[in-house]
């Protein structure tokens, strides 16, 4: 799958040392924005995957990003200039500050390829899931709702839906309890973790 | 494939599809037909003709349904006959999936644990399963008959909504244990044992599915229709 990657944000200084950073990794030009409501005139871009570096701090433009949500898979990282912990926001995906180290940046685009290219990589290793996927798995088995996964990883609801549809997908299971034998059998969790009373 | 008329042999209904086996015991109907065509056997078992032809022809093709026919028959000739369905289910073919996996277990050499974990998920997904067969038997069935026998609303509301929800979440684990099998087991089994499991089971879930469509579609469509009637 094609990558696309945008940089959006107020200052300059940000844009620009984004920018210059995120180059090392993509080997690409990565257009740099003013506002996310000049990314509507990306519009004409499908099936790619979309990272966007969004200015958490600055009025989004949802309609411009779900227009190339329709016809993308789309990645919003948000970009925070104040502490993290505090200012969550649920729209994102992932999230970045001023103090993000290059380590910090990288394993974030790590992170987004893997769950990213998931048409290829399904193709590649035969509906393997990936760590990503591993991680939701268990943390179903053991009974948490989409809410509690989600902030237990760091991601959104949204993001935990679409992995849960993922792994369904590449599956063929379903149930919860189907599921939790799954990760009994694959040894992504241990039985004693889980009550099979409740669970299975 | 072709479907079933009155003047067809009775045996040529089971050379031609022999899954309809159980489906004609289910009437009263045994082997040895001899010459007989399909409406004579029913008329000696007292059977209504049409009524035994849909549910043949329902089981046999998929695109077949004839829903205007069927919304014509009785009630109670449905529910008599989806009745008969769940007890070869509980008293035949649950008991003998059991056993079948029994077996496969039993063949397994060692580190059995996978299997261990698939017979657990069974043991629910049957639980799940009896529990909404009495659903139906001991409450919804009853409903039904009641209604049509005193022509008045209970004050207790209408059962029908309940069981197709319920469907779909029986064939949800049913379809995940197989996949988990098909797919996902690592094969420590004798071959034979898990064959013979494996094909009672997806003999069992294409019943199952024809089973829920006469009663998603027939049943509870007759029911909603009276029900709306009698409101008014």
């Amino acid at each position: 799958m094609k990558e696309n990657v945008f940089i959006v944000h107020r200052s300059e200084i940000i844009r620009k040392g984004l920018s210059l950073i995120l180059q090392e990794y993509f080997k690409m030009e990565i257009p740099q924005l003013n506002s996310a409501k000049d990314l509507s005139s990306f519009s004409g871009i499908s099936n790619s995957t979309m990272i966007i570096i969004l200015d958490a701090q600055a009025d989004l433009n949802l309609q411009a990003i779900d227009q190339l949500k329709r016809n993308n898979e789309v990645y919003l990282v948000g970009f925070y200039t104040e502490n993290l912990e505090e200012t969550f926001n649920k729209t994102f995906d992932y999230q970045l500050n001023h103090y993000s180290s290059p380590l910090q940046i990288q394993k974030l685009i790590q992170v987004i390829r893997q769950s990213g290219g998931k048409n290829k990589s399904a193709m590649q290793d035969n509906g393997e899931l990936t760590s990503r996927e591993k991680d939701v798995i268990k943390l179903i088995a053991l009974g948490l709702a989409n809410k509690e996964i989600a902030d237990k990883l760091f991601i959104s609801i949204h993001t935990v839906i679409s992995h849960r549809k993922n792994i369904t997908e590449k599956l063929g299971i379903k149930s919860i309890s189907g599921l939790t034998v799954y990760a009994i059998m694959n040894n992504l969790l241990d039985i004693q973790d889980i009550n099979p009373e409740e669970l299975i | 494939m072709e479907l079933f008329r009155r003047e067809d042999k009775m045996s040529s209904l089971i050379t031609r599809n022999y899954n309809l086996l159980p489906v004609i015991n289910r009437f009263g109907i045994r082997l040895g037909f001899k010459e007989k065509t399909i409406a004579e056997v029913c008329m000696e078992k007292d059977i209504d003709t049409d009524f035994f032809l849909a549910i043949v022809n329902t089981y046999t093709d998929e695109s077949y349904f004839p829903e205007a026919e069927f919304l014509s028959f009785s009630p109670i000739l449905l529910i008599d006959y989806l009745k008969n369905t769940h007890r070869y289910y509980i008293n035949y073919v649950l008991p003998k999936i059991e056993r079948l996996l029994n077996q496969v277990i039993e063949s397994c050499p060692d580190n059995c644990s996978s299997l261990k974990m698939i017979n657990t998920f069974y043991q629910k997904y049957k639980a799940e399963l009896l529990l909404h067969l009495k659903l139906e038997d001991e409450k919804v069935f009853p409903y039904i008959l009641n209604l049509y026998e005193n022509k008045t609303l209970s004050p207790e509301g209408s059962f029908i909504e309940v069981i197709e929800n319920e469907h779909t979440n029986v064939e949800v684990k049913l379809s995940d244990l197989e996949n988990l099998i098909i797919r996902h087991l690592s094969p420590n089994y004798g071959d034979n044992a898990m064959n013979e499991f494996l094909t009672a089971l997806l003999q069992f879930e294409n019943d199952l599915n024809d089973h829920a469509r006469i009663e998603d579609h027939i049943l509870i469509t007759q029911v909603i229709e009276f029900e709306k009637e009698l409101k008014k």
